[in-house]
């Protein structure tokens, strides 16, 4: 499997695809392996720049040192390319958003070879159209992502979670989201189990399970409770979106799935119906598509 | 340029005849937005009541090819409401209504002209309000939220207007309707929200605004210290974020602008201080007393010679007076004034103020600092007096502010928009190759140009032929042989 390893690389690679007519698959028939490094870290202001290439478990090692983390724990490693064009979020989603909510900015290569950055790595940037949002959720059909800023957090002192069995999660994640309580995630395992994380100074999260506990019960567990959650969504073929205020309507008609309740998504075992896409939606894409791709070297 | 006549009366059947302007007199009203310099009157101004409307105002443009200009309140600071001169003017001032309220879903449904401030009305008895906040939140709509990607004080840790849109009703610039997300996130596909959000009204116009609300923090702290120079309060802006942690807001004024606030609104803050900075904590109640305290810590260890704390509502609203009052204060120490926007990295905010400085001083123009100091965004106001014949060096003074960001690996603007104002400053943070990709997106959703057109990307009419020196993208700063 060819690997790109540069810009250069990856621009002269499509163009040569865009000019034989040659369709090629980010991820299969070209990898960014060789797009590996770690641009730059600034602790001070809380901002990474990485190629595309690195997995995620890569950046999270380099940033330990300095106390700091990327705010997403999806299932898999993916690298950050596939990070970004999956949009793919774990439970960490509740507190601190996908992909997009996080990216700063990009630096992509187009089907003919164009390289084109957008964002920057400041935090605060309204300057130009947003690509870097724009690719996420692109499964790689609008360009070949190369590298990408990300605005970090602190890690936590401490991290504690709760697990919680009950016959009504609805009920249980109500009173949670009603509450004074800040958990960094919240996640459904339907049926019959609710899963809580609490992060921050020891004391506060201490006295914040405290607080959970009263209304809601459960008992303290280790933090790889959150790999079945994150086993689960890796294995779900399905993914339905949902009001957030209908989360008890939404597992009533589900045998099996992980909700995230405040996203309003439920990763499910079996295919889900098609939640009716709407046609000038996808016509608009397609518009994309074909303004960044005329050629249609980016297959699906 | 020039309407036909019967376009008018085709609006007016439409929309009703008051809904429709084109009275010489009542048109100037809408000649510019808050960037005053930048005027047009447009042909015709029209105000529609619902999506249908907008459609239909926005078809009939395209049919008469006549460009056309979305509007809020006007309090936009580019000019990304300008009018077109001959063209048309959507006003949404009367799609004012709150459609729906979703508690159990944390959501709220509204249309384009409800002002900021009465979203969180809307919700606060029920314990919860809308995050972003900009300094005009009394008068500017979430339509021009929506379009410019509005921030605030607060959302250094919330987030920008972009991540508290779940969904859009959105009127492209062809008339079709598009339904983008709903209250659920993360919808399949490219991430249009985000690159519809903050594009300056060029991309189409939004109609029905889905919203996060969030619930009110169970505790809030808002510390004030005073330190004799910038460079120490920015030390300290350091020692705090460097401790992990993460304030609600973080805002620094430097001794003019302390200066100004006294003499307009009299806050009272220490006296001689060369710098304050204000720091407020959210979350809940152990977390934000454990962080007060350590903020305390850092500043007092940092040089501050007074430390202010507020937990109550009146309390704070003390503390934040002057820094609220910072942009109209100016008018007690100039006559005119220009407030910049621009970004740099947080940890480059020392050297850029002293810049700042030396530029101000080789101007012989004063310039006060009013800033989000956490996510560093600076807002420098340049002072100057126009019937002394100082607006030009101020314009100039004012760019090298934005060269001086630009080089510390910023950006042009942080939250006010590049619209207008610095459409021909792109080409200083972006390569011709950026700016041809973004005109692909650009033709991808406008393909006749007459959605707000001559705003955010260059065009030689504007700016001449030759657009201003490039210069090297932060991101390809790093690393090798980036451009190619």
């Amino acid at each position: 499997m060819p690997s790109v390893s540069s810009l250069e690389d990856a621009s002269s690679a499509l163009a040569a695809a865009n000019a034989e007519g040659r369709t090629l698959r980010i991820g299969d028939d070209m990898t960014t392996e060789g797009l590996h490094r770690l641009l730059e870290h600034e602790a001070g202001d809380l901002t990474c720049t990485v190629e595309a290439g690195v997995r995620l478990s890569t950046l999270q090692a380099a940033l330990e040192p300095y106390g700091q983390r990327l705010s997403l724990d999806p299932p898999g490693d993916p690298t950050i390319g596939a990070l970004l064009a999956e949009n793919v979020s774990g439970p960490l989603r509740h507190r601190f958003g996908a992909p997009r909510d996080l990216v700063l900015g990009v630096t992509l290569v187009l089907a003919d070879g164009t390289v084109a950055s957008s964002g920057g790595k400041v935090v605060k940037n309204v300057a130009g159209y947003d690509l870097a949002r724009l690719v996420c959720g692109s499964q790689g059909r609008l360009a070949l992502i190369a590298r990408a800023s990300f605005r970090l957090h602190p890690t936590p002192q401490a991290a504690q979670t709760i697990a919680i069995e009950t016959d009504d999660a609805a009920g249980v994640v109500g009173a949670l989201r009603s509450s004074p309580l800040q958990p960094s995630a919240l996640d459904v395992l339907h049926p019959g189990g609710v899963l809580v994380l609490f992060e921050g100074s020891p004391r506060a999260v201490a006295a914040q399970i405290a607080a959970a506990r009263g209304p809601v019960g459960g008992v303290e567990v280790g933090l790889d409770a959150w790999d079945a959650s994150r086993r689960r969504q890796e294995e779900s073929r399905g993914r339905l979106r949902f009001d957030p205020g209908r989360l008890g309507e939404t597992l009533a008609d589900l045998d099996e799935a992980v909700v995230r309740p405040a996203a309003g998504v439920a990763y499910t075992p079996g295919d889900t119906v098609s939640q009716g896409h709407d046609p000038a939606v996808a016509a608009l894409v397609e518009r994309i598509r074909l303004a960044f791709d005329p050629n249609g070297v980016l297959a699906a | 340029m020039s309407l036909p006549a019967t376009f008018a009366d085709e609006l007016r059947r439409a929309l009703g005849r008051e809904h429709v302007i084109t009275e010489p007199e009542q048109l100037r009203v809408y000649e510019c937005d808050g960037l005053t310099g930048h005027r047009a009157v447009p042909e015709l101004v029209a105000l529609p009541d619902s999506t249908e409307e907008v459609q239909l105002i926005v078809r009939a443009c395209n049919r008469e090819r006549v460009p056309f200009v979305a509007r809020g309140a006007g309090t936009g600071l580019s000019g990304g409401a300008t009018p077109i001169a001959g063209g048309v003017v959507i006003s949404l001032a009367r799609m004012n209504r709150i459609l729906e309220i979703d508690l159990a879903s944390e959501r709220i449904v509204v249309e384009p002209g409800v002002a900021n401030l009465d979203v969180t009305r809307a919700v606060e008895g029920d314990g919860f309000f809308y995050a972003p906040d900009p300094s005009s939140q009394q008068v500017c709509t979430i339509g021009g939220n929506v379009a410019e990607n509005s921030g605030g004080a607060h959302c250094l840790k919330n987030g920008f207007t972009v991540h508290h849109v779940t969904g859009l009703t959105f009127v492209l610039p062809d008339g079709e309707v598009v339904e983008l997300g709903g209250k659920a996130l993360d919808p399949d596909g490219p991430d249009l929200l985000g690159v519809v959000v903050g594009s300056e009204g060029t991309l189409g116009i939004a109609t029905r605004i889905t919203l996060r609300i969030v619930r009110v923090p169970e505790a809030v702290r808002t510390l004030l210290a005073a330190f004799d120079t910038t460079d120490a309060a920015g030390a300290a802006v350091s020692g705090i974020v460097g401790a992990g942690i993460l304030p609600a807001a973080i805002e620094m004024m430097d001794r003019l602008t302390i200066e100004a606030a006294e003499l307009a609104v009299a806050p009272g803050y220490p006296e001689g201080a060369g710098a304050v900075l204000l720091v407020e904590l959210d979350g809940v109640a152990a977390q934000v007393e454990e962080d007060a305290a350590h903020v305390e810590r850092i500043c007092v260890g940092g040089g501050a010679f007074e430390v202010r704390t507020a937990a109550t509502e009146l309390a704070r609203a003390l503390l934040w007076k002057g820094r609220k009052s910072a942009f109209a204060a100016m008018g007690r120490v100039a006559t005119d004034y220009y407030v910049q926007d621009g970004v740099v990295p947080r940890t480059r905010l020392p050297e850029v103020l002293r810049r700042i400085a030396e530029l101000s001083e080789a101007h012989g123009l004063r310039v006060g600092n009013v800033f989000h100091a956490g996510d560093g965004n600076l807002h420098p106001l340049v002072l100057y007096d126009a019937e002394r014949g100082e607006t030009e060096a101020a314009r100039v003074l004012a760019e090298e502010i934005l060269d001086a960001c630009l080089e510390a690996g910023g950006s042009l603007t942080g939250e006010h928009g590049v619209g207008m104002d610095k459409a021909c400053s792109m080409p200083r943070m972006f390569s011709e190759r950026d700016l041809a990709v973004f005109e692909r997106l650009r033709r991808a959703f406008d393909l006749e140009g007459l959605c707000n057109p001559g705003k955010v990307i260059p065009t030689p009419r504007l700016c001449g032929e030759v657009p201003g020196p490039y210069r090297v993208h932060p991101l390809e700063r790093i690393g090798v042989a980036e451009r190619l």
